[in-house]
């Protein structure tokens, strides 16, 4: 003491008596985060804390991991199965096997009076992997629709599509790790700090100790845009251009890799043909961005010796976001920058689980990349799992997104959500509400009982959260990490893989099938059917995974028997020349005209609406909104509008307004920022009731993923008082 | 001791190698030289009895924020809130903005601010109980909840928002800079999380790797002159001119090219446009305060009055003396008074522990009032009690301990004004406190004794009693009027948080405001008038009312004023958390009703008599007297 009292207790700092630390993966975003919780002697989870080992995180968490451990008594859980007859009648509690009896049985009476594809499932990007293998075992398998997907539709279908397109395979070819090696990178509608912030710090330490150029393509000026060397403030939805454009410049000043062009890709001619038309004068005319900014990122990009392009939404949501994901390719291909570290493509996925859906859940084909389009795919799987191989259909049916339309018109009857919200998730609400009131029968399977969609359910099966089960999620850089439980699932909750067992043992097609009980014994199946696949996990296992830390695929069963250690990161795809995924190893270079369909502001309508993320929640808030500590950054929506703008209108910091677009309105509190244009407005997408009263989200023709970014609003004054209240009742959780 | 994980990753590690003799401020970076009795010492922590290791234990240490850096991502006051087990309404450390420029040359400055552990602790020194202790050990300035008594006066004079006062616990907690961490060579928890690589921690005045400057100065940042707090920044980005804030604060940083800082100016947010603003003026958290300090000076005032009335001759004062008279006089000061400190005592956020506001005489303002005011009120109950018996002898005591009273009441009220003097106010760190609490004293006193007399005696021969006080009522008005004058001149000028609380008083309150100043100059006028015209039939007591009205009415709205409009040198906040305008939004609409908000309302908090009795029974004579010792001498 130098002063203070004479007399002092001891000092007391808050100790939450952990008797246990848990190994897990975060199971918010696809960063992959390795995180422990800790435990107190009641078993009640009380800490988090990042593993200071894992490769990924490096000891470090984001704001929502440092409070997972809150999730699991949030308020809201579901506690026992709920079922009733009709919308308009209340829920009632129920046990299990009535419940599931019911759903099997009406899964049954609608396929057999409308048939077989009339019932959809649509999934999530949350669950465990083995949980997404199980289920499209039965829905593939058992069920036997065509019309299942994962809401994966929303956040990542164009860098899926985009990958398809190029490289003849999904499957992100980079790492974090190059960030270490680049001398150039390029974010495109990406804003890491406030979606990733962990991999944001992951470069940031790569930029520290070797300073590399960032270029950040943004309308608006984003954290990352701030901080960047070049902020390209593209106009909304023009991103091809500028990728064309950029492709003008490289390839009539001849700075393309001609040795690695040759060595790997098809469809030069064509390619560049197509970009004779984008010259920058012309190009700088769409896209916003002056023709001699144009050309020096251009250079910039092609003559540094490595360089890489990251994108987000800005990228995939939007009606050429499959388009702009084969642009990044298409410019990455010609300058020789992909396999290579620090050159490479790297779409940051979002949800935990993503690409384990994309790998696993068979919802856009069969487990492990493997197409209904492909005889002999079909032929494996059904051998494999000892059932007719005709069962299958021979294409795929239809995505998340079409799903809904189909519903309207009649063609589905019947419908099975997992862990997904489409009331807040969906564009479109008002469109989504007159859907969902339309169908027989809504099944919502999900953690928590107020999840919106169980307004228009019929039965609601409470699941298991996260680390109360256990199983693998890869993440972003196809990296194989473990979440084992940490404790006994919430109430009468089950897993979700149970819960998938126990619908299958309800149909007689089952009996012909094996549906293993625990995950590791799912992860076995998965790491057969994964031999000589691209994602091929055949030499990994649950304890090898937890040991390592997560493991990067591919790791083979042949590299573990010849002793070959799992690398710790750095693990890239497409390294060798001409072993991309077509029949003949080589890349497609695709031409990309630009077609300019995006409902853009008039007279009406004047802004352009962008919507995004913010930190501290995740996608619609049914976790991060019931986590004081998450929530209390931004409890009710918000809008940034740019203050000129405001002022024209008589809008005032920190008061509501009402946005209106041909769709419905919303009501949020204006924040005056020169973050955005005069001309555009941002809202975050994480509130119910919000953004998507206003959105149009046109799809994207490949990826029937919705254009979110792009719509026009108006803006208008409102009462106050009237406002407030509005808002707030749209809070109620 | 707090484990240290087998792989836990490099950059949590202190890292301080070679350290300073002085910080820039002259003081010594070492704290406890070696062979000093403080060193070697247990800090103790949740009772464990071990001593840390750390070379540099005696050092004083400090953050460091790499402005250019952070990103706002709020990890570092996650991971404070997550090892401190807060909810969602308290935070240790909290991450605020400043933002200037036009789209797209546009930036964000995120500022994430916890407590400097300062050379000059304004906390510590202001703490009424003693609860706050600056340690030899890193130089922590740590604050035990379980001593505070949460009257919330050092959340007032941090310039920085440090401590914090939890409304519903009722007691204030802050940032422990991590010292269970620090023992093991960790650096805390906010540093160890940063995800900008923005924030880091170490022996003052020492510069992490990588980085070359420790300035004290960035937009949005009080002057460091106040309390020398231990924070070194860096920014070597350029920033805009202008830099706004985004909560409601009317308040931006604009740039001194002479000085190249940044400094204060009005942002009028809220327009030009004058209000009443009646509701939250009059029922504000603060106005317990509003109460006690107009009883207490009135009381003092009138009873001062009475006393020294008799001994200075004060004409017509010894109409005051006949019994009925004096004792109705007494009993009404002394309810007056026992209103102010009942008010002033059920506003702690621990009123049971009202008796720990002494522990400061040492160093507190606030313990020197209270221990004047409580002295003056002891006073004056022992001068009824005694005066009522009506002998010689306790006539004679009566008189002592009414003197007492007196000189204790003048001191009391000394005190209360300097207790405001806070330099992280500065609409009060000016003058007018004084000439406010004075003037009150005189007029409110006279006005307390007019009262009384009109009531209980005959206008008719109290004429010298009535122009005698009326000149004394005129006098106090004066002054305070004077005071206010000057002080709207300052403020309006100020270069400050005080030239926002002028643009507040002058719009969002402007009508209240130039009523009070109407009601003021009606009663000087009134009191004037009285002096020369005195107090005649029932004119005589219409005109007395109105004044009544008028002063009190002028004094109320004057003193809510001071409470509602002052503005503290706080950091910027954010557009919802730690931003005055939300929370006030989120209480008004019920948002604040679930606490997931991370809003919660103003409480009012039991007084626990079995506690009190607890501590009664739990400490000896002897421990009493050892307390007062300690709080009395060495």
């Amino acid at each position: 003491m130098l002063f203070g009292r004479d007399k002092k207790n001891p000092i007391s700092i808050a100790d939450k008596k952990v008797d246990k630390w848990t190994y897990s993966t975060c199971g918010y975003c696809s960063t992959g985060c390795s995180i422990e919780i800790g435990t107190n002697k009641e078993g009640k989870p009380v800490a988090s804390r990042g593993v200071g080992g894992a490769d990924v995180n490096r000891g470090k968490l984001c704001v929502k991991g440092i409070f997972e451990h809150e999730i699991f008594e949030a308020e809201g859980r579901g506690e026992k199965p709920l079922i009733r007859n009709s919308m308009h009648e209340g829920y009632e509690m129920e046990e299990w096997d009535p419940v599931l009896d019911k759903m099997a049985a009406e899964i049954k009476r609608i396929q057999t009076t409308y048939g077989r594809d009339s019932f959809a499932i649509v999934s999530t990007g949350q669950l465990l992997t083995e949980e997404f293998y199980t289920l499209g075992k039965l829905t593939r398998g058992v069920i036997g629709t065509n019309n299942y997907d994962g809401n994966t539709t929303l956040c990542m279908a164009s860098a899926v599509s985009g990958y398809k397109r190029s490289f003849g395979s999904d499957g992100p070819p980079g790492c974090y790790e190059d960030f270490d090696h680049t001398d150039c990178l390029m974010a495109w509608g990406s804003n890491l700090p406030e979606q990733h912030p962990i991999i944001y710090w992951r470069m940031k330490e790569a930029q520290e100790k070797r300073d590399f150029p960032l270029i950040v393509v943004d309308p608006r000026v984003t954290m990352l845009a701030q901080n960047a060397d070049i902020h390209l403030a593209v106009t909304p939805g023009t991103d091809v251009v500028l990728q064309n454009a950029m492709m003008h410049v490289i390839l009539s000043e001849g700075l393309e890799d001609r040795e690695y062009i040759e060595a790997n890709t098809n469809g030069y001619e064509q390619l560049e043909k197509e970009v004779q038309k984008y010259d920058p004068a012309s190009a700088s005319k769409i896209c916003g961005i002056d023709e001699d900014t144009i050309r020096m990122v251009a250079r910039l990009y092609a003559k540094s010796n490595r360089a890489m392009s990251i994108w987000t939404m800005g990228i995939n949501q939007s009606t050429h976001g499959s388009d702009g994901v084969v642009g990044i390719n298409n410019l990455n291909l010609i300058t020789g920058n992909i396999g290579k570290p620090g050159g490479t493509s790297l779409s940051i996925t979002g949800q935990c689980n993503a690409m384990g859906t994309r790998e696993w859940s068979s919802c856009s084909g069969l487990p492990g990349y493997r197409a209904l389009e492909k005889a002999e795919d079909r032929e494996e799987i059904a051998k494999f799992w000892g059932i007719d191989p005709e069962f299958f259909p021979k294409q795929r049916g239809m995505a998340q997104t079409d799903i809904f339309p189909a519903i309207e018109t009649g063609e589905i009857k019947g419908l099975w959500l997992i862990a997904t919200n489409p009331m807040t998730s969906m564009p479109n609400t008002a469109r989504m509400r007159k859907t969902l009131e339309k169908l027989e029968f809504l099944v919502v399977q999900d953690s928590y009982a107020d999840v919106e969609t169980t307004e228009y359910a019929h039965v609601f099966l409470p699941a298991a959260t996260w680390a109360e089960k256990e199983g693998v999620f890869t993440n972003t850089e196809r990296r194989v990490n473990i979440t084992r439980q940490v404790k006994q699932p919430h109430a009468d909750c089950r897993s979700d893989l149970q819960i998938f067992n126990d619908v299958a043992k309800r149909f007689e097609q089952s009996k012909k099938i094996k549906f293993p009980e625990k995950p590791a014994q799912v992860f076995e199946e998965m790491k057969t059917l994964s031999k000589g696949r691209l994602c091929d996990i055949s030499g990994m296992s649950h304890d090898l995974i937890e040991d390592k830390r997560g493991i990067q695929w591919p790791y083979t069963e042949k590299q573990k028997k010849k002793g070959e250690r799992p690398v710790s990161g750095g693990n890239r795809l497409y390294t060798e020349p001409g072993t991309f995924r077509f029949a003949d190893g080589m890349a497609k270079l695709i031409p990309l005209p630009f077609i300019d369909n995006n409902e853009v502001p008039d007279e009406h309508y004047p802004f352009w609406m962008n919507s995004g993320r913010l930190v501290e929640h995740f996608h619609t808030r049914t976790k991060t909104g019931k986590v004081g500590n998450n929530n209390k950054f931004s409890p009710v929506p918000f809008m940034e509008i740019n203050p000129d703008a405001a002022h024209e209108m008589g809008i005032q910091h920190s008061t509501y307004v009402r946005v209106v677009s041909r769709r419905g309105d919303a009501v949020v509190l204006a924040m005056l920022t020169h973050r955005v244009p005069k001309n555009m407005v941002f809202i975050p997408f994480h509130y119910f009731d919000c953004v998507n009263r206003l959105t149009l989200g046109l799809l994207d023709p490949y990826s029937r993923q919705p254009a979110f970014k792009q719509c026009s609003v108006r803006i208008e004054v409102t009462d106050q008082e009237e406002a407030a209240r509005l808002s707030k009742e749209s809070r109620d959780y | 001791m707090h484990e240290v994980r087998s792989d836990e990753p490099k950059y949590a590690f202190l890292w301080d190698k070679e350290t300073k003799q002085k910080n820039r401020y002259g003081e010594d970076i070492e704290l406890a030289t070696e062979g000093s009795e403080l060193h070697g010492h247990s800090l103790n922590i949740n009772g464990d009895e071990d001593i840390g290791d750390n070379p540099n234990r005696y050092k004083q240490h400090g953050f460091y924020f790499n402005a250019d850096n952070c990103i706002g991502c709020h990890a570092c006051e996650s991971a404070c809130s997550e090892k401190n087990d807060n909810p969602a309404h308290i935070a240790f450390r909290s991450v605020g903005y400043v933002e200037g420029g036009t789209y797209p040359d546009y930036q964000r400055l995120n500022i994430s601010m916890a407590c400097n552990h300062c050379d000059d602790p304004v906390c510590l020194t202001g703490c009424p109980t003693r609860a706050y202790t600056k340690f030899a050990e890193y130089g922590a300035v740590l604050q035990d909840p379980d001593i505070c008594f949460g009257c919330g006066y050092c959340t007032w004079v941090c310039p920085y928002n440090a401590p914090q006062l939890d409304p519903i616990k009722g007691q204030v907690t802050k940032c422990n800079m991590c010292v269970d961490r620090l023992e093991v060579g960790l650096k805390p928890s906010c540093v160890a999380a940063c995800l900008g690589n923005a924030l880091d921690f170490g022996v003052v005045e020492n510069i992490p790797e990588g980085h070359d400057q420790a300035i004290t100065d960035i937009p949005g940042f009080p002057t460091p002159d106040i309390t020398h707090p231990n924070i070194r920044f860096q920014q070597k980005r350029q920033s805009h001119r202008e830099m706004t804030r985004t909560d409601s604060m009317p308040l931006k940083y604009h740039k001194d090219d002479a000085e190249g800082i940044y400094k204060p100016v009005v942002d009028e947010k809220a327009g030009k446009e004058k209000h009443w603003n009646f509701k939250k003026l009059l029922t504000s958290h603060e106005s317990a305060h509003v109460i006690f300090t107009l009883a207490t000076q009135a009381t003092v005032g009138a009873f001062s009055l009475f006393m020294l009335g008799s001994i200075i001759d004060v004409p017509g004062m010894q109409l005051m003396q006949a019994y009925p008279v004096m004792m109705t006089f007494l009993v009404v000061l002394t309810a007056v008074c026992s209103v102010g400190l009942f008010k002033l005592n059920m506003h702690l956020g621990k009123p049971h522990r009202f008796y720990r506001g002494f522990n400061n005489l040492k160093l507190s303002p606030v313990s020197r009032e209270i221990a004047g005011v409580s002295l003056f009120y002891g006073g004056l109950l022992g001068y009824v009690v005694l005066i009522a018996l009506a002998m010689p002898l306790t006539d004679f005591i009566a008189g002592i301990s009414g003197m007492v009273a007196v000189l204790s009441g003048v001191v009391g009220l000394y005190y209360m004004y300097r207790l405001y003097r806070i330099p992280a106010r500065p609409f009060w760190d000016h003058g007018q406190t004084g000439t406010a609490f004075f003037g009150t004293m005189l007029s409110l006193g006279s006005l307390l004794t007019l009262l009384v007399a009109a009531v209980m005696l005959p206008l008719q021969g109290s004429e010298a009693l009535v122009s005698a006080l009326a000149m004394m009522m005129s006098l106090g008005l004066l002054i305070e009027g004077v005071g206010h004058v000057l002080h709207a001149r300052d403020m309006k000028a100020a270069d400050n948080e005080g030239g926002a609380s002028y643009y507040r008083q002058t719009t969002q309150y402007g009508k209240s405001f130039w009523l009070r100043n109407g009601l003021l100059l009606l009663s000087y006028v009134l009191a004037t008038t009285i002096v020369f015209t005195g107090l005649q039939g029932v004119a005589g007591y219409v005109m007395l009312a109105m004044l009544a009205v008028a002063m009190i009415t002028a004094a109320v709205f004057s003193r809510s004023l001071f409470f509602v409009l002052v503005i503290p040198t706080t950091m910027p906040g954010a557009f919802f958390w730690k931003n005055e305008g939300f929370v006030e939004h989120a209480r008004e609409t019920g948002l604040a009703d679930a606490p997931q908000h991370g809003v919660v309302y103003e409480q009012h908090h039991a007084f626990k008599v079995d506690e009190i009795v607890d501590t009664i029974k739990e400490n000896s004579l002897q421990d009493i007297v050892e307390h007062a010792k300690g709080i009395l001498g060495r």
